[in-house]
């Protein structure tokens, strides 16, 4: 199945549908459909089903926003399933029929829903938060897509992770109120602790210089803490582009960095029903696309330096829900919230990227491990992901090879490389001794599990 | 052992399935469900320890199968979808028959009313009756006694001869097929003229077929193991469809010979159906098979809309229902024997398509046999049979058999 180039068209499903012609030089088209600003699903067209006429545009948006409309304006029987073994949560109910039968017209309703909630963008301050490392061009792309934000932020800090090279903070002169932070230490946990340091605001948003965001997302983000349970939110990340194969192997094949567009709320019962095999607090969302508020980080303390880019490889997001979830706080998944991310363009920086990634997993489940004790994350490890590659073998020679099978050494020479990293700081100590501020947080939590 | 029939308007109250009469052998029960007259749903269960559901357990049941479709409708609702324009291009229903007057009345009884309605809105639509190497008269008088329908008689046994006889006869733009053991839903034509306003570029049309009864063993296990439903959802069969990885190979996909419509001039452009299939006992199917494969593969869509609703009347005796396997083995496999020669580009799927229907197909067909209540071995056996005898060399048999029948006719 050849799908790249694959383009990707919004389609805002008030302003009517139209025709999607064929394109001549892309092998399919990707649409998503919005209602009023709010995403509410997508669907893949190859380039034999085209051109396909407005009508049959509109009929499979229809059905392809239903369950995200359902989510979001009815109780149960449409919310998103936790990303855990089914057993181990409660079955939904199906939705109820009367309410059901009462929706007459729900798309009005999600809207007037979500106009309705209670949004005060005065009431907390928010400090948006990019680190970046030699990337100057794909972070102005970022700040130029900020500054069609209407509001929200009071504050924007570019950490330099890589402040010796380039004219960076000559370059960030044109944007008004970016704040220029030199972080000398190379670690992307570094970098976000030193930004963390300076920020005023009450809410602490993260992006990374390789998206651009929609005018929104300051707002959105910001409003999934209505909920003073919340203490971390995360967002929609869509593709920017998907123009190489890469890229379509990464968003499909890999999964992408998108959850789904149905809200999620990941709580003690959701860190309840993954304990045992491994909470997937990497489903949670993506760093790309996060917020915290600033109480979060002196309840559970800052980044893991051990952790993210230009450590172990990535998880020092995922790692710090984990903290948030053992010490009973809830994540939220707000999909509204959209940016759109430019994935690796090339398989190389793809396979570097896949490497990276799961060291960084590994060594983040045993961070995880090392300072609660929650045997499951070893069971992801050593048993969960060598059964998982197995299987991928199997699929790879009993149906189609896809791009996880193209990147199975990189995956796996990721986990061994993660495993000696792993052993490298058990050896070194850094095993029971975490850094600086989540030391202390960490030991606290220890104690109170004990 | 028969199943309860019974159609449900979730827009009103729900009934108590409870107080359905006599409930001597009812093993279970089939729900249409509908959301202002539309049709959404199906439920087809067995009937449980506790009996019939009641209206609360119906509530939930229909929830759970149905409310993603009910939810998907409103919002089509909402966004002013569903909305058919009055007239389409002329239309002529052919209904091929043979020898069977009283199903072929009980088809255009339910056919001719609603005709009529849209004749009433402007629409040019015309009903032909080709009767196929008749031994009687008696197809003739049925229609003598109808007003407006049209009788025409093909000589040539073999439904694709009729079939034929029905494209170069027909007047209209599109040519829709019915077989005469098919009644007809209310709203089919108006599912036509809906599906036509929304892809006005299809080549053809299939729609959902669905159980006329359920009355016996053999009819209950033909239903249970999928029948001919496709779904609630509108579908657009293009030259690609990456949901299936044997498309269009596996062409059963599209929908049934019994309820389809074709766009007449692409049917003749395209030398109309292949009258080797689908020729009565020594290869009785493929035939729509090969006409769905035909049309996409000239680079036509076919639309499925599931309101273009026909209720089939399935084989009451299983030694019927056996042969009925046993014919679309057959028929597949000659179908795909036929598509293997004539379209070498699609080889390797037909590789994949052999490859999967012969093993995996059939081995979860036979282990769903073995289960308790499972259907019978015999039909597994009776389609590999037929796939066997299709392989080899029955297209080609058929063929020359055809060909003979043509020769006979000619003199």
């Amino acid at each position: 199945m050849i799908l790249a180039p694959c383009r990707i068209r919004h389609v805002e499903m008030e302003q009517g549908f139209a025709d999607v012609a064929a394109e001549a030089d892309a092998a399919s088209v990707l649409l998503v459909f919005w209602w009023r600003g709010i995403p509410l699903g997508s669907h893949l067209l190859s380039a034999g089903e085209l051109p396909m006429p407005r009508s049959a545009v509109a009929n499979i948006a229809a059905g392809a926003v239903a369950t995200a409309v359902g989510a979001q304006v009815l109780d149960h029987g449409f919310s998103a399933p936790w990303p855990v073994r089914r057993r181990r949560v409660r079955h939904e109910p199906p939705p109820d029929l009367d309410a059901l039968k009462a929706l007459a017209v729900p798309l009005e309703r999600l809207a007037t829903a979500d106009a309705g909630r209670p949004r005060d963008p005065e009431a907390q301050r928010a400090s948006l938060i990019i680190c970046t490392r030699g990337r100057p061009e794909t972070l102005l792309r970022c700040l130029g897509s900020l500054l069609a934000c209407p509001s929200g932020l009071d504050e924007v800090i570019v950490v330099d992770n890589d402040p010796g090279t380039g004219d960076l903070q000559r370059r960030l002169e044109p944007f008004p109120g970016v704040r220029y932070v030199r972080e000398r230490r190379p670690g992307l946990s570094h970098a976000r602790n030193a930004g963390i340091r300076v920020a005023t605001g009450d809410i602490i948003l993260f992006t990374d210089d390789d998206v651009v965001v929609h005018p929104e997302w300051p707002l959105r983000m910001i409003g999934g803490f209505d909920d003073p349970a919340v203490m971390a939110v995360t967002g929609l990340v869509l593709p920017a582009e998907l123009e190489s194969d890469a890229q379509i192997a990464f968003e499909w094949d890999l999964g992408g960095f998108g959850q789904g567009f149905r809200p999620i709320r990941y709580d003690a019962a959701f860190f309840a029903a993954g304990r045992d095999r491994g909470v997937p607090v990497w489903r949670i969302g993506c760093g790309a696309s996060m917020a915290f508020r600033r109480s979060a980080f002196a309840k559970v303390g800052l980044f893991d330096t051990r952790l993210g880019a230009g450590a172990s490889g990535c998880s020092e997001d995922s790692e710090v829900w984990y903290r948030l979830l053992v010490a009973g706080h809830v994540c939220q998944y707000e999909p509204s919230a959209v940016v759109y991310h430019y994935h690796r363009a090339d398989w190389p920086s793809l396979r570097r990227q896949a490497h990276d990634y799961m060291r960084g997993h590994v060594v983040a489940l045993f961070v995880q491990f090392w300072r609660y004790r929650h045997w499951g994350n070893l069971w992801r490890v050593f048993i969960a992901l060598p059964c998982h590659y197995a299987n991928l073998v199997y699929l790879g020679v009993r149906y189609r090879r896809d791009a996880r099978q193209r990147l199975l050494l990189a995956h796996i020479g990721g986990v061994l490389a993660g495993l000696a990293a792993s052993f490298r700081l058990w050896r070194k100590g850094a095993a029971e001794t975490p850094d600086g501020e989540s030391r202390e947080i960490g030991a606290r939590h220890i104690r109170a599990a004990q | 052992m028969r199943y309860i029939i019974r159609e449900i308007e979730v827009t009103e109250p729900l009934p108590d399935l409870r107080d359905s009469g006599n409930m001597a052998d009812v093993a279970g029960y089939a729900l249409l469900v509908r959301r202002r007259g539309r049709a959404v749903g199906y439920v087809l269960e067995p009937l449980s320890r506790n009996g019939m559901p009641g209206p609360e357990d119906l509530r939930s049941l229909i929830a759970r199968e149905v409310g993603g479709k009910l939810l998907t409708e409103s919002i089509a609702d909402e966004l002013g979808l569903n909305r058919a324009p009055a007239v389409m291009p002329r239309v002529t229903v052919a209904v091929c028959t043979r020898d069977r007057p009283q199903l072929l009345q009980r088809c255009l009884a339910s056919l001719l009313p609603q005709l009529g309605r849209a004749r009433e809105k402007g629409q040019a639509v015309d009903v032909l009756v080709i009767d196929n190497a008749p031994s009687d008269q008696r197809t003739r008088d049925v229609v003598r006694t109808l007003h407006g329908v049209r009788y025409e008689k093909e000589p040539r046994p073999g439904l694709d001869f009729a079939r034929n006889r029905a494209l170069r006869a027909a007047e209209g733009e599109f040519v829709a097929f019915l077989d005469d053991d098919v009644v007809v839903d209310r709203n089919w034509f108006a599912g036509l003229v809906e599906a036509w306003g929304e892809n006005p570029d299809a080549g053809g049309f299939t729609g959902l077929v669905l159980a006329f009864e359920l009355e016996t063993r053999s009819q209950i296990i033909f239903e249970r193991r999928g029948g001919f439903r496709r779904g609630f959802n509108k579908i657009r069969y293009g030259a690609s469809y990456p949901a299936n990885m044997l498309y269009p190979c596996a062409a059963g996909i599209f929908g049934s010979g019994c309820n389809m419509v074709f766009r007449r001039s692409l049917m003749l452009a395209l030398g109309g159906f292949d009258e080797a299939l689908d020729t009565g006992p020594p290869l009785p199917g493929g035939g729509d098979l090969d006409a769905f494969y035909r049309v996409v593969r000239a680079g036509h869509v076919i639309a499925y809309e599931p309101q273009l609703l026909a209720f089939h009347q399935h084989r009451r005796e299983m030694a019927a229902l056996r042969r009925q396997y046993w014919s679309w083995g057959m028929g597949h496999m000659a179908f795909t024997a036929k598509s293997y020669r004539a379209d070498p580009v699609m080889r390797p799927i037909i590789h994949h398509l052999l490859l999967w229907w012969w093993t995996k197909h059939q081995l979860k067909e036979a282990l769903l046999c073995l289960k308790p209540g499972g259907p019978p071995l015999g039909l597994v056996m009776a389609e590999v049979w037929g796939g066997l005898d299709g392989l080899a060399g029955g297209y080609g048999r058929s063929v020359r058999r055809v060909q003979r029948i043509r020769e006979a006719f000619a003199s």
